[in-house]
């Protein structure tokens, strides 16, 4: 009788006391001096101009991200979720990648076609394409290479373009694209057909879709916005790499290079503030606006004709300008001598990532598990805990590391702070939303007389949550594992952070090693990462495949 | 003259056969009624009328055009100028009773003074002129339901098809909107293509009747005639 509230209760105390107790940390570290109430940091930090222009230029490169993702995205998400078109899933596929990998991936891939060893200069025949320095890390003004030949003026107009905001709003919204494409898709395969057949008595489909489909998924699409927002603002690594000075790179400098962490907490907080007030203002706005989508069985599809020819055409063509030549150059810029030494330097990171990645995946799909059984419950609550989750997402990776270590840095509990345990704990908090909302979904779609069902013949809560709600929520199970596993192996912002010495995972060794590698190595090290996050995707879709095939 | 004019068509829904070699006429101010149990094909008729479906064999002709012929659209929905109600009602959660009434009137061009007329009046005919400024989850559902009425009329269709439109209401609700349908269409004189699977509303609206079983039709026949037929009749 008391096992469904006593669980429940369990999971909003451990969840909101695990999620949220970095965040106090890093606000009563930021508050304080010598365990006094101050605002000194505060006062010290904004009494120099260059945190306010750091901040307008973080401001301006999410807006630039989120306006390009937008503007691309919903086309996309209504081509690729509304028409009847072909090899619809492949091109979701094939958008979906930079979302797997590690975002500097990309910008590695730019890099790789456009730097002064890349593929371009390679191309262009008067060009001798000599040997200079091998390092990967642009150097300052940024061309040699194809310097004094007739491409010089081609490559140092790309040049310029890669190293800062363009470069940055480019890679950023590669990375970003498919959030808004996928949710686009899916949130438009929510809509009721029969408010878009009575609206197509009168109306063409360019009219439908704007007046009856796209109001009525707006909720869905501005929280997203809303995401990659936060996301491009939190996003540490592109410019770090691209040479853009954003906001988020003020906190790793305060922390890694002047070994400042109070003044690294005060960097952090209005990030966190800034998170806590946007999501609030999103969240209220929702509650307001008309909830009433019903997940259908059917949705209405266009009939796509030559239009669909021709947006598929430019959808081809946007695919391989922006995931396929950076990624594939990316890929092919590797040698076999570069895998082999790639190999051995990295395996034992990689190894590390896959483990850390699969043990933070087990455990956010079981939290994931009992944050949708809550969420389920529509109670205060349960809003309160999605509310946070949501919030935990959305919060820079580097400020939630801040406060992890804030909290657990201690001579207390390092025997904790030392080991992986609080890389894991850092996955569990950053991405518990994804999980949750993706069983959210699994467990509302399963009918509740199937519960009711079973609590008549005699089976107690937990019993039918393990005979009844597990089994038929197994694919939910599937996914949610799937995607935790995806994020945790491309996490790079908390990790850069948090790992324990000796024991980084991929995607920060290759960090590191971009400073004073070949970029042979490097790339051949992406690769890996690469095989790596989409290996298990790849049997998914095998797997998936051959359980529809009759 | 005839108001819509199934020529033996055959329809398949999700790869399934829904509708089988059905061949109907309407004329102009009748009121037909498709009677029969869920899964018969009744909704098919009205999507494959409605041109949110094209038949793969046969012709759906509308006032002696060729709607849709042989897996091919012909006219489009828009194009086929006729209203419908269906049986969630399918409002527009974030339009206002006055702008479901507006979408309509606006994608045909109709002018603003002359829309305003029509929408007036016509929220008057279903009493809702009072609630034209409502969102319909503000509504209860028989004024929602005059919503989705009002917005079928609104453009003054020569043919109305509606879905069931009576089955989530209750009883007592579902009579008195029952009387308000038929007087409607005796005033206006629309063509009505109705159905149901309650025999009783069945025989309260119609005129004619066409049963259907497993995508075919069994009878048709005027209202006394199939309840004459009926067994125990």
């Amino acid at each position: 009788m008391f096992a469904k509230p006593a669980t429940l209760t369990l999971t909003i105390m451990l969840f909101l006391g695990i999620g949220l107790t970095p965040l106090m940390a890093l606000l009563v570290s930021s508050l304080s001096v010598d365990g006094a109430f101050s605002l000194d940091r505060y006062q010290y930090l904004w009494s120099s101009p260059k945190p306010l222009q750091l901040f307008g230029h973080s401001l301006l490169l999410a807006g630039l991200t989120t306006l390009i993702v937008t503007v691309l995205g919903v086309p996309l998400g209504i081509l690729f979720g509304k028409c009847d078109l072909p090899w619809r899933t492949p091109f979701l596929v094939l958008f979906t990648l930079p979302l797997l990998i590690p975002p500097y991936f990309l910008s590695l891939g730019w890099f790789s076609l456009l730097g002064r060893e890349g593929w371009l200069v390679r191309f262009f025949p008067d060009n001798p394409a000599g040997q200079p320095d091998c390092t990967v890390k642009p150097p300052e003004g940024c061309w040699a290479g194809i310097a004094q030949h007739e491409s010089e003026a081609v490559a140092r107009i790309l040049a310029d373009l890669l190293f800062g905001l363009p470069g940055c709003a480019l890679t950023l919204s590669t990375v970003f694209l498919p959030l808004i494409i996928l949710v686009t898709a899916m949130l438009l395969q929510t809509v009721n057909p029969h408010m878009e057949e009575a609206a197509r008595l009168y109306a063409s489909w360019r009219r439908v879709l704007f007046y009856i489909t796209l109001p009525a998924i707006f909720p869905g699409i501005l929280f997203m916005t809303l995401l990659v927002f936060m996301l491009t603002l939190g996003e540490v690594t592109v410019p770090l790499y691209l040479r853009y000075d954003a906001y988020p790179t003020e906190i790793l400098t305060q922390f890694a290079a002047f070994y400042d962490f109070d003044s690294a907490t005060a960097t952090a907080s209005p990030l966190a503030l800034l998170a806590f007030l946007m999501l609030t203002a999103e969240w209220l706005g929702r509650r307001r606006a008309m909830p009433d989508l019903r997940p259908t069985e059917t949705s209405l599809m266009i009939q796509s004709g030559l239009c669909g020819k021709l947006a598929v055409i430019i959808a081809s063509g946007l695919a391989l300008v922006i995931v396929v030549m950076p990624l594939g150059a990316l890929g092919l810029y590797a040698s076999l001598d570069d895998f082999s030494e790639a190999w051995t330097r990295g395996y034992d990171a990689l190894l590390r990532s896959l483990l850390y990645a699969a043990i933070g995946a087990s455990l956010l799909t079981v939290t994931g598990f009992f944050l949708g059984l809550l969420w389920r419950e529509r109670t205060c609550c349960s809003g309160i805990t999605q509310f946070t989750a949501l919030l935990l997402l959305i919060l820079p990776g580097t400020v939630l590391g801040i406060g992890l270590i804030g909290l657990w840095n201690k001579p207390e509990t390092a025997w904790f702070y030392a080991s992986p345990g609080i890389l894991i704990m850092g996955y569990v908090i950053q991405y518990a939303a994804l999980p949750g909302g993706i069983l959210h979904a699994a467990l509302t779609r399963l009918p509740p007389s199937l519960e009711q069902a079973a609590a008549l013949s005699g089976a107690g809560w937990w019993r039918r949550l393990l005979l009844i709600v597990l089994p038929l929520s197994w694919r939910g199970l599937l996914l949610a594992w799937l995607v935790s596993y995806l994020f945790c192996l491309r996490d790079t912002g908390l990790a850069m952070l948090v790992y324990p010495p000796g024991e980084d995972t991929l995607p920060v060794r290759i960090y590191t090693l971009m400073a004073n590698s070949r970029f042979g190595l490097v790339a051949a090290l992406c690769t890996l990462l690469m095989v790596a996050a989409l290996s298990p995707l790849a049997i998914f879709g095998l797997f998936r495949k051959r359980k529809e095939s009759p | 003259m005839i108001a819509l004019d199934f020529k033996h068509v055959w329809a398949s829904y999700r790869g399934k056969p829904a509708v089988q070699d059905f061949s109907l006429q309407l004329n102009p101010g009748e009121r037909w009624v498709l009677l029969g149990p869920s899964g018969c094909g009744k909704t098919t008729v009205l999507r494959l009328a409605a041109g949110f479906l094209a038949p793969d064999q046969g012709a759906v002709v509308l006032d002696n055009k060729t709607a849709a012929i042989d897996g091919r659209l012909i006219l489009e929905p828009e194009q086929r100028g006729l209203g419908m109600v269906f049986q969630d009602f399918a409002l527009w959660p974030h339009l206002s009773v006055h702008d479901h009434l507006a979408f309509g009137l606006k994608a045909r061009g109709v002018d603003k003074a002359e829309r305003e007329r029509r929408i007036a009046e016509t929220l008057r005919l279903v009493r809702l002129d009072s609630k034209v400024g409502a969102r319909p989850g503000e509504l209860s559902g028989g004024q929602q339901q005059r919503v989705a009425l009002a917005r079928a009329l609104v453009t003054e269709p020569k043919l109305l098809l509606m879905d069931e439109p009576l089955s989530s209401l209750d009883f007592e609700l579902g009579l008195e909107l029952r009387r308000e349908i038929l007087a409607l269409q005796e005033r206006l004189g629309f063509t009505l293509l109705y159905v149901t699977h309650n025999l009783d509303e069945a025989f309260a609206i119609a005129q004619r009747i066409v049963v259907m079983r497993e995508g075919a039709i069994v009878r048709v026949g005027s209202t006394a005639e199939i309840k004459a037929s009926m067994p125990g009749a």
